[in-house]
């Protein structure tokens, strides 16, 4: 298969994947949802004003109606605006929470990138030393570890007792950054770190290696530039599922750390029954998700030809 | 002397492979005496907890767990509106198995029947059913839970929906991949020759073939479903305020972590124990049986 029509496919996949979401969000919410609990205070609920209030968001149309008044909308990119607060449109709503979260999540990527691939190294070249043994340690503790509850005692001891971070929101830049992506980012790192020790005690009794240490070369380089790169191959892989797990596993990060993103904005519309900034935020998280995976499986395949898309 | 060495060389490996069998249930030994004792904690509760886990005693709130100067009467200490800790721990213990044994065997059985029919027919119906599984693989199911938990109020059997939506796609994406190599293999073909149906060859010979793989994956679970069933309560959206289950717990504990770090940091290490001992089993007994899955998750 060519590579452009390969590319077509998944793209309409994708889309495919927004579609069913877009729509679950839309019936769930319609169905659950009871928006004249909160958008009316309780003296106000008068049969007559809460039929105006149904009238005025479009609610007083059949479902099959609403439906397709929501899916015009979307093709033509109109997310509908929140129905509080003045009404700001969802989308913009939406812009500035999803800065956040994106820095949040990459920073999450950063942190277990940068600690696990040099101790994933470390532990295979190591192998059977006590350095290994402690590496294993603390993958198994920290697969283990639920992750809200790891950023509340982080918040305890950093925050409140040592007084060395912020204990949430994004105030204090930098410093405010780091608790909340080492509680997000813990669990990606015991999986890369796992991936590339496995991955570089493979490569090290592989011909190529022997035939590199055979040729003179320096251990430094055999190791570096010859071993490295190749168990780094399917960390690269894994980086952009990684990305998109963390997307995903932010929301409750954010409710910890009272974090102002993406995860936060769907929860807390969800609770106030703003339907459209509900299926707004979800469709754009489910967007960016299914995109990343996009990504990834696109650029694997021009990455490493062998990988046939019918396998994927 | 020849003899002797000839002997000593078939006796070495007998013994050496005893030791090895030895130590490898050695390694389960651990976790296995871990797993049950949360099994005695959960179904007796009701006769090992010294108090009623929801009994409110505003006299004694707070008291700090025997090791931090408190009474042997409650030994764990009370949270902070002086309900026994222990007593809350053991029947949250039972909440924890009530989620798993319903959510794992259900969406071990969805996910097993999803992928054996999505490899099997292959072409559009497979194609349908692992789009299916992107799908919720783009859905973080948090959000569907919170919208739930909206409408009906908080609920154990949310949690268990929500649960069986988010668990099953693992299930069918591995038995999806073994059963397409698999039914290229010859004595899948022979007995298609001889004219077996697909239901046959499904119960017969694929599903004999990947039930190494679900029962492995089920382990693994075990601890990723005990795990969410606390975020869900934590994040208000689980069981309902109130209840002892440890995800709650950790919640109403978290407004006074500054007054005493008891009642948050003993249901965060019953969950890391549990969750430790659920993935340490699954180990084992993917080494036991199906090295090839090390990197499943």
């Amino acid at each position: 298969m060519q590579f452009w029509s390969y590319f077509a496919i998944r793209l309409v996949q994708a889309v495919f994947v927004v579609f069913i979401v877009a729509t679950t969000v839309f019936f769930v919410s319609r169905l659950v949802g009871n928006p004249e609990s909160t958008l009316l205070a309780p003296d106000q609920r008068r049969p007559e004003a809460v039929e105006r209030l149904r009238e005025d968001l479009g609610l007083h149309h059949p479902l099959h109606v609403q439906y397709g008044i929501f899916l015009w909308n979307l093709a033509q990119g109109d997310f509908g605006s929140s129905w509080l607060g003045g009404g700001t449109p969802a989308l913009a709503a939406i812009g500035d929470r999803a800065v956040s979260t994106f820095k949040l999540g990459v920073a999450g990527v950063v942190f277990a990138i940068a600690l696990a691939v040099p101790l994933g190294i470390l532990a295979a070249l190591k192998r059977g030393t006590i350095l290994d043994w402690l590496a294993r340690f603390v993958a198994v503790i920290g697969q283990a570890t639920p992750s809200f509850w790891l950023g509340l005692m982080m918040i305890f001891f950093f925050a409140v007792q040592l007084g060395w971070f912020p204990t949430g929101g994004e105030e204090a830049g930098f410093r405010s950054l780091i608790l909340p992506a080492i509680a997000l980012g813990l669990f990606e790192l015991v999986a890369i770190m796992r991936l590339t020790r496995s991955g570089m005690i493979e490569v090290m009794d592989t011909d190529f290696i022997r035939t590199a240490r055979a040729k003179g070369l320096s251990e430094r380089v055999v190791i570096g530039r010859h071993a490295v790169r190749h168990a780094l191959l399917p960390v690269v892989t894994m980086l952009g599922l990684s990305l998109g797990r963390l997307i995903g596993g932010s929301v409750i990060i954010e409710m910890v750390f009272a974090w102002p993103g993406v995860g936060r904005l769907i929860i807390d519309s969800i609770f106030k029954n703003d339907f459209p900034m509900v299926q707004a935020s979800i469709i754009v998280l489910a967007a960016s998700i299914a995109l990343v995976n996009l990504l990834v499986d696109v650029s694997y395949r021009l990455v490493d030809p062998r990988i046939r898309a019918g396998a994927a | 002397m020849a003899g002797q060495a000839a002997g000593q060389a078939v006796a070495a490996p007998l013994a050496q492979r005893r030791g090895v069998r030895w130590r490898r249930w050695l390694g389960l030994s651990v976790p296995g005496a871990i797993a049950l004792a949360l099994l005695v904690a959960g179904v007796g509760a009701d006769w090992l907890a010294p108090h009623d886990p929801e009994y409110i005693n505003l006299g004694g709130r707070l008291e700090p767990p025997i090791f931090a100067g408190g009474t042997w009467d409650y030994f764990l200490g009370t949270d902070d509106v002086g309900r026994d800790i222990f007593s809350r721990l053991l029947y949250g213990a039972r909440i924890s198995l009530i989620v798993v044994g319903i959510v794992v065997p259900g969406a071990a059985l969805l996910g097993t029947l999803v992928g054996l029919i999505a490899g099997w027919a292959g072409g559009l119906t497979g194609h349908l059913l692992m789009r299916l599984v992107d799908v919720q693989l783009a859905m973080p199911a948090i959000l569907f839970a919170v919208l739930l938990a909206s409408l009906v109020g908080p609920s154990l059997r949310n949690v268990i929906i929500i649960l069986l939506i988010w668990t099953w796609p693992s299930y069918a994406r591995l038995v999806r991949a073994d059963v397409l190599s698999l039914k290229e293999r010859d004595f899948v073909t022979a007995s298609r020759a001889t004219g077996a149906g697909p239901v046959w060859i499904m119960r017969r010979h694929l599903f004999p073939n990947v039930v190494n793989t679900v029962v492995i994956i089920m382990t693994l679970e075990v601890a990723l479903v005990i795990l969410a069933e606390a975020a869900l309560s934590f994040l208000t959206v689980g069981a309902p305020p109130g209840t002892p289950s440890w995800g709650v717990m950790i919640s109403e504990g978290r407004d006074f972590m500054n007054v005493a770090w008891w009642p948050i940091w003993l249901p965060g290490l019953a969950l890391l124990i549990i969750s430790l001992t659920g993935n340490l089993m699954g180990d084992w007994l993917r080494d036991a049986l199906d090295p090839r899955l090390r990197n499943v998750r």
